[in-house]
């Protein structure tokens, strides 16, 4: 059996040993300053969220092109593998059409592309658990079948200090109603389907906390949680590790920053938790 | 009105039209010394003029729907009052009307004993109103009135006499009512909404002594003696004799239980002993082996074991007498009343109708997705009509209602029952109320759990009212001097101030805890922008970890709304 290579973008902003344990390659996306590009994933968010400040034009993102995609696809084919491809969701970036394109010009039959219908903490478990289940020895559509399994139950809901960024980005989906509220509401977000919709809407940054904890399951059997923070205050973060504690008591999770790529849409502040359960 | 005996005195159509008419002459009189007992000495305490306005758009149909038919005159007023209902006082106050025009329903004339049994129906309906009736208010009043006036139509009478009754009993409840609710011993005022149904009263007698006078070529002299107001009389009430079974009855007792006992050497006056504290409208019958009893009573079970053990027990009937008046429904009024059915287009989903009052907090409740804004709230009550109307209005089957205070709740719900729609009130009793609830308003879910999930968020939020005196009282243990500034949260007058500014800090410091992260200030039509800012300026020092918005609300009377969460 050929061996099976996973190969990512950089919204999922893993961390380097965890790219080498697990063996996953990143193909990142941009970020397009006025007059300089950022490799995704190659600058921290104190000093991307300072930039993005300073800029005189908000920047925007692009996806990885389909070449970009073919140069890692070729490679690892001729390594002599096969690859799962797990991706940002479509409903939010064209990078999965990118690694489409690519797989039909290197070779559909050796390469599957997932949209994860999530991304960041929620794109970077599934990774995990996909390399999991390859070491157990699963094969290619099995491991697929997998991803398509969790994709349809993988939640991903977020309260971003403010919603101008994904305004100007153009990211809002159905969250856009929220856009002529006057009164300065903190939107709770969520994606569904892939795309951003507004899963609620409260006063306080207490309230929306709770309010995404209270969508946790409250068992801790089979889950996979960590939160998500891009220059987020320690006081919400805390607020979070609190009410997340008094939910599952000792459940431990990992926290993932966002990549500036999703930073460019969320802004800083963006707080929130992905998670589903798996097996 | 014809003549005959005591007995035999007929009212028609014109006789009641002329009645409520006068008596709603009379009211307008004393229509401020009534807003004047408002406990709160607040700009918009106004149940004299929510009375008035209900009996004035009675008085207005009427004033050109002239009819023979007793009947007929009083379903105009009951319909015509309903619709112009305001404020809880004026709500309750149609209901009264509309007790009246079952009692009287398909009458041409009534005797007066009809009369009074109608005005019974009246009192009954007006009690019925009120899903939690709360004591020391124009309920207790109602319900003396009832209970005083009961017994009285069962002798021949003559009407002003069984007014007069009411009227006694009525200001005797009143009187009490201060030692039932707190607050208004503290204030030093009697139930506003109770003295203006005595007043409507009193003003009804006074309709028909003048009318007798009139009958009689005498002139009648408008007294004061019989029409003491606030000032409230020592007179013992007549002294009425026990009639046997009456057709009324005190809603605390709504258990109509008959049946026979079948037994040997039964004693009547035995049973009626063992059955006197369970009830009354007592009627015990027959003697040794077949005895019939009737009884209202609040524990029909124990009516049964009572009898039982006298004998066997046959032909039991028990019926829950709130029921028969909750069943008259207001179709039944009349075939000209039914539920309002509405034409038009209608889209799925849920609309939502919010009772606001200033542009820029109406123009918040549109933003956060309300369909249509019923002007009115802190200083003029909508009435039930104009509810109606935007209910119609809104293409939605499913309607959320947001009173925001809570004397407009019961026309909202008056409202709710008139049209053929699936409609809810979320008991919101502050604009910020209305507001948090509008953030839980989610039109892809349905009523019901929209409808709960607006109840919880009206909950979560702290509300503040800064306005101005409009008398010298005492509220909990406040001293209110007139036009002094005053500071009001949840229902409790907390600050008294001098200034705006002061009252509001004082306001902001007294009701802010740790916990709360939000204060939002929505300056009214009095306050200018820059004052408001000044004023949160002044509160970000003093607060540095809260977060303060400042919004304009543009409502009348009140300087600032506040809302803290």
């Amino acid at each position: 059996m050929a061996k099976i290579a996973l190969v990512t973008d950089s919204t999922a902003f893993l961390d380097k040993e965890t790219l080498e344990q697990y063996n996953i390659e990143v193909v990142p996306l941009y970020v397009n300053f006025e007059n300089e590009v950022i490799v995704d994933g190659t600058i921290d968010n104190a000093t991307f969220f300072y930039k993005m400040k300073k800029a005189s034009k908000m920047p925007f993102t692009s996806q990885p092109s389909p070449g970009d995609f073919v140069k890692v696809y070729e490679r690892l084919i001729q390594e002599g593998k096969e690859v799962i491809s797990i991706h940002i969701s479509s409903g939010i970036s064209g990078t999965v059409e990118s690694a489409n394109n690519a797989a039909k010009i290197v070779g559909q039959s050796l390469i599957s592309v997932v949209d994860s219908h999530s991304t960041s903490a929620g794109l970077a478990m599934m990774l995990i658990t996909a390399a999991k289940a390859l070491e157990e020895g699963r094969t290619r559509e099995e491991v697929v079948a997998i991803m398509e399994g969790i994709k349809k139950k993988i939640s991903l809901i977020f309260v971003p200090d403010t919603l101008e960024y994904l305004k100007k980005g153009g990211r809002i989906g159905g969250a856009q109603a929220l856009l002529g509220t006057l009164l300065q509401i903190k939107p709770v977000l969520c994606l569904i389907n892939g795309k951003v919709e507004a899963f609620d809407k409260v006063r306080t940054m207490k309230k929306a906390l709770q309010r995404i904890v209270n969508e946790l399951p409250t068992s801790s059997e089979g889950l996979h949680l960590a939160m998500i923070n891009a220059e987020t205050s320690k006081e919400h973060i805390e607020i979070l590790e609190k009410l997340i504690e008094e939910r599952l008591p000792g459940f431990s999770y990992k926290k993932y920053e966002l990549s500036p790529v999703i930073g460019t849409h969320t802004g800083p502040g963006v707080v929130g938790l992905a998670f589903y359960q798996y097996p | 009105m014809t003549n005959n005996s005591k007995e035999n005195v007929f009212l028609n159509g014109n006789d009641l039209r002329h009645m409520i008419m006068e008596a709603c002459k009379y009211f307008e009189k004393y229509k401020e010394a009534i807003n004047d007992l408002n406990v709160f000495p607040v700009p918009d305490g106004d149940t004299g003029t929510n009375m008035s306005l209900t009996m004035m758009a009675a008085a207005k149909e009427l004033q050109t729907f002239a009819s023979e038919s007793i009947g007929e005159v009083a379903r105009v007023a009951a319909y015509s009052s309903l619709m112009g209902a305001r404020g809880n006082s004026g709500v309750i106050l149609s209901q009264l009307f509309r007790g009246i025009a079952r009692g009287l329903s398909g009458k041409e004339q009534a005797r007066i004993t009809e009369l009074g049994r109608a005005f019974q129906y009246g009192i009954v309906y007006a009690y019925n109103a009120v899903s939690k009736p709360v004591e020391g208010t124009i309920l207790t009043v109602a319900r003396e009135i009832a209970k005083g006036s009961r017994a009285a139509i069962q002798t021949p009478l003559e009407f002003t006499d069984f007014l007069r009754i009411g009227i006694e009993s009525g200001k005797k409840a009143l009187e009490r009512t201060p030692e039932m609710l707190p607050v208004l011993k503290e204030a030093g005022v009697v139930d506003a909404g109770g003295l203006g149904l005595i007043v409507f009263l009193e003003g009804c007698l006074h309709s028909m002594l003048k009318r007798t006078a009139q009958e009689q070529g005498t002139t009648y002299i408008d007294e004061n003696e019989t029409f003491s107001m606030v000032e409230i009389s020592e007179q013992p009430a007549a002294k009425i004799t026990s009639g046997n079974i009456s057709e009324e009855f005190d809603p605390s007792l709504p258990y109509c239980t008959e049946l026979i006992i079948k037994g040997s050497g039964m004693s009547s006056q035995k049973i009626r002993q063992s059955l006197e504290g369970l009830g009354d409208s007592l009627l015990v019958a027959g003697e040794d082996n077949l005895v019939k009893v009737h009884i209202h009573t609040g524990h029909p079970g124990d009516v049964l074991e009572s009898c039982l053990a006298q004998g066997s027990i046959h032909d039991i009937k028990i019926d829950n007498m709130i029921d028969q008046f909750k069943e008259t429904q207001w179709g039944r009024l009349s075939a000209k009343s039914q539920p309002v059915r509405p034409t038009g287009k209608v889209t799925g989903g849920i609309g939502v109708i919010t009772v606001s009052s200033g542009e820029g907090l109406d123009a918040i409740f549109l933003s956060l997705g309300s369909d249509k804004i019923v002007s009115g709230g802190q200083s003029m009550n909508p009435s039930v009509k104009e509810i109606v109307d935007a209910v119609i209005e809104v293409p939605s089957d499913h309607i959320i209602i947001l009173p925001n205070n809570s004397n407009i709740k019961l026309s909202a719900e008056q409202a709710a029952d008139l049209v053929e729609k699936d409609v809810m009130v979320v008991d919101t009793r502050s604009l910020p109320q209305g507001l948090a609830a509008m953030l839980g308003l989610d039109k892809k879910k349905t009523l019901l759990e929209n409808h709960q999930e607006m109840c919880e968020r009206a909950k979560q939020v702290k509300t503040g009212e800064v306005t101005y005196a409009t008398r010298d009282t005492t509220v909990n243990n406040i001293r209110v001097t007139k036009g002094s500034i005053i500071g009001i949260s949840d229902g409790n007058l907390l600050i008294c101030g001098s200034s705006v500014e002061s009252a509001t800090r004082d306001l902001i410091n007294t009701i802010l805890s740790d916990e709360d992260e939000v204060l939002t200030l929505f300056y009214g039509q009095d306050v200018t922008g820059k004052q408001a800012q000044e004023i949160v300026e002044i509160l970000s020092g003093e607060y540095p970890d809260l977060e303060i918005e400042l919004q304009y609300g543009g409502q009348p009377l009140y300087y600032y709304l506040l809302s803290i969460e």
